[in-house]
């Protein structure tokens, strides 16, 4: 057996020591991130208790007037922080993005796995991450200048005629900056994501289930809808949940093209919205300059609220993976 | 983190002084956090390398209506005046130009607004300083009229509340006889970010509407009326775009970016003043308003300038701040800050006309002049 010399010590001791840091510094950044934001959130959940998550009206208050004292809490006179407009904002652009991006994105990961070959396959591959690695800001300046004067005279006076069964789809199209314009501006961000990884889980298929089942007579179509696609539920729902904490968090594309709407709710599909990212990134700067600080205190608590969504939904995620995976668990015994 | 357990116990001690360390680590960053973030201009606050002439950086954020002025003129005269100091600018809004220089990340915070009582009382030793009087415009985008409409804040403020929802509204087209307006719906168009317009046009919309007085306010960043036509654009140049973009829209822009904004194809409009004359924002009606309120400037210099009275006072002026702390982290970056402030509100420097005219800016007020210089005299490192 080999001597352990002092020198063989020491490098296994800071070994210990650097991965032992390394290992624990995720969770502790996720605990420092998530206990700075409680802490700075606290005052604003005294002064509006559950009202935060109910109310519609965001207001700062008269930062040039009297600072008023409610809850055992200071904050300018008159404010009021309902963040409802930004939570719906959130949920809805990102869930009408998921909606654009799962069939693209599918399709497009299907072609990539099974279709194409060779160089071609290498190339289109190469463009779907170069999406992905476009600055959001520059997907923002195209929204802006380009797809939101489309939805409001192309897209939007189209699809209006929806309406007649969806209420939603119905006008006044507006300027085209609004939650329609958001959601396809989400869908360009997040479909990359969602296509790279489903084409790396559709080439880990085995070859032998779906040359069974071209074997068996199936057409293209059923090999993927009865044997690719199942095999891949798991991670493809991964796949998803990972697009939609992108889509939900995504800032400056949103600011760019929501319309920045506040104090009210999207009454259709094509109304200015707001996100809580988006809301945050905006009003940060002009919150630090109230006196009472009270406006950073609610813009904490929209961070925690966002935060807490993000981790819902990822929750949301593993929970259907885990029922998959029990049923398909069913199947096979 | 059940795995934990299963390790050895030397293991698991060892990974606790790690969480240890790096919890350490992580307070000491999230004590520093809130000032990287925002950094747009963030190298050096402060000297660097020595030699006879020290070299400085001064840095500078805020207002999108001071910034043609400053980065694209300024920024270039002063290397001549003062090679050895750095100017660097950035257009963020004039709500970030307070909240950094307060925080002591830039050394000049740009600013429209002059700075809340609040804001005064809580911060010791934060002056903000005039550097020169601006102005603002109301836009608009009408196909088919030219010319300039007249408005009046009462009219301004009711269209943003929602209660003049068309352009051929009896409210406008009895201030605008022989204008044909068009039956389209307006759009208004605010500034999404803590805004110096929005203060302006806000304390525009306080001074001449009742119902905007009691419920809206005015401040860098107010409580719109909930109204679905409207939209929120960032920055001057986000509402100029926008503007451009969406006919039948309705904004207020600095008049820095006035060129900018007619070369788009913006119109602008001639506003009502106190004395119920309807004035374009002209060099001789921006003066007239300074000279009416010149008398009134306090020795902190923070006052508002809106609806002067006077026939020929141009609603819409203001002072351009530069929100600035008294105590610099050294006495280099004192003297540099204090020499450059000097020149700027000097008639012979940055306030001269080859650089005013551009911006459409005015000078300040001799009578102002000494009380801003009073004000820089107090800055020490």
């Amino acid at each position: 057996m080999k001597k352990v010399s002092s020198g063989i010590k020491t490098a296994d001791k800071v070994f210990h020591v650097a991965t032992g840091i390394a290992a624990s510094s995720p969770v502790l950044f996720l605990l420092a991130i998530a206990a700075v934001v409680v802490v700075q959130s606290i005052p604003s959940i005294r002064l509006m208790g559950w009202h935060f998550i109910t109310g519609i009206e965001w207001n700062v208050g008269n930062t040039y007037g009297a600072l008023m004292h409610k809850n055992g809490v200071t904050a300018a006179a008159g404010a009021s922080f309902g963040a409802l407009p930004f939570i719906i904002g959130t949920l809805a652009s990102s869930v009408i993005a998921l909606m654009i991006a799962i069939p693209v994105a599918l399709f497009t990961a299907l072609i990539l796995a099974y279709r194409l070959h060779g160089w071609v396959q290498w190339i289109v591959s190469i463009l779907v991450e170069l999406l992905a690695g476009i600055p959001s800001v520059v997907i923002g300046l195209w929204g802006m200048v380009v797809l939101a004067p489309f939805v409001a005279h192309g897209l939007g006076p189209v699809l209006t005629h929806v309406g007649v069964l969806i209420p939603y789809f119905r006008g006044p199209v507006g300027t085209g900056m609004g939650l329609l314009t958001s959601g396809i501006v989400l869908a360009v961000m997040v479909v990359p994501i969602i296509t790279a990884t489903t084409r790396d889980l559709l080439q880990q298929v085995p070859v032998l289930y779906r040359e069974g089942g071209i074997g068996l007579g199936m057409t293209t179509w059923e090999v993927v809808r009865y044997i690719a696609v199942p095999y891949i539920r798991e991670g493809f729902i991964g796949a998803i949940a990972l697009g939609w904490g992108r889509a939900m968090g995504e800032t400056m594309a949103v600011l760019m093209v929501s319309g920045n709407a506040i104090n009210f709710l999207p009454h259709n599909l094509y109304s200015p919205i707001s996100s809580m990212a988006a809301v945050i990134a905006s009003q940060l700067d002009s919150a630090m300059s109230d006196g009472s600080g009270m406006a950073v205190h609610a813009l904490s608590e929209l961070a925690l609220v966002l935060l807490g969504l993000t981790l819902l939904t990822n929750l949301l995620a593993r929970l259907l993976v885990s029922r998959t995976h029990h049923r398909r668990q069913g199947v096979r015994a | 983190m059940g795995w934990l357990l299963n390790r050895t116990s030397k293991w698991a001690s060892v990974t606790v002084m790690g969480l240890a360390l790096t919890s350490l680590v992580v307070g000491c960053g999230t004590g520093n956090g809130g000032n990287a973030t925002n950094g747009s201009g963030t190298s050096a606050n402060g000297t660097s390398g020595g030699g006879s002439s020290q070299n400085v950086t001064l840095n500078e954020t805020g207002s999108s209506l001071l910034y043609p002025l400053f980065n694209n003129q300024w920024v270039q005269a002063y290397q001549h005046t003062a090679p050895n100091v750095r100017l660097n600018a950035a257009s963020t809004g004039s709500g970030t130009g307070i909240s950094q220089a307060v925080q002591g990340t830039v050394q000049i915070g740009a600013s429209d607004a002059y700075l809340p009582p609040s804001m005064l009382s809580s911060n010791q030793g934060v002056m903000n300083i005039p550097l020169a009087i601006s102005a603002q415009q109301v836009m608009y985008n009408l196909p088919g009229v030219t010319g300039h409409l007249k408005l009046t804040g009462d009219v301004l403020a009711k269209i943003y509340q929602g209660q003049i929802k068309y352009w051929d509204n009896s409210a406008l087209t009895a201030l605008n006889p022989g204008v044909k307006l068009p039956h389209q719906q307006i759009i208004p168009v605010h500034r999404s970010d803590g805004s110096g317009d929005t203060f302006l046009f806000t304390q525009f919309l306080t001074d001449t509407n009742a119902s905007w007085a009691n419920t809206v306010k005015y401040s860098t960043q107010v409580s719109w009326p909930s109204l679905s036509t409207g939209i929120g654009a960032n920055g001057n140049d986000g509402v100029v775009t926008t503007l451009a973009g969406n006919p039948y829209s309705l904004g207020y822009v600095g008049i820095s970016w006035l060129n900018k904004a007619e070369q788009k194809g913006l119109g602008y409009a001639a506003l009502q003043n106190k004395a119920g004359n309807f004035l374009l924002p002209e060099a001789v009606n921006i003066q007239a308003a300074v000279n009416e309120m010149v008398s009134q400037v306090p020795t902190n210099e923070a006052i508002s300038l809106i609806y002067a009275p006077g026939a020929k006072s141009y609603p819409i002026i203001n002072f351009e701040y530069a929100i600035v702390k008294q105590q610099q982290a050294d006495p280099a970056t004192a003297t540099a800050l204090k020499k450059f402030l000097t020149w700027a509100i000097s008639t012979s420097g940055g306030d001269s006309a080859q650089y005013m005219t551009p911006v459409h800016f005015l000078p300040l007020p001799t009578s102002v002049a000494p009380k801003s210089q009073a004000q820089i005299n107090q800055i020490t490192g």
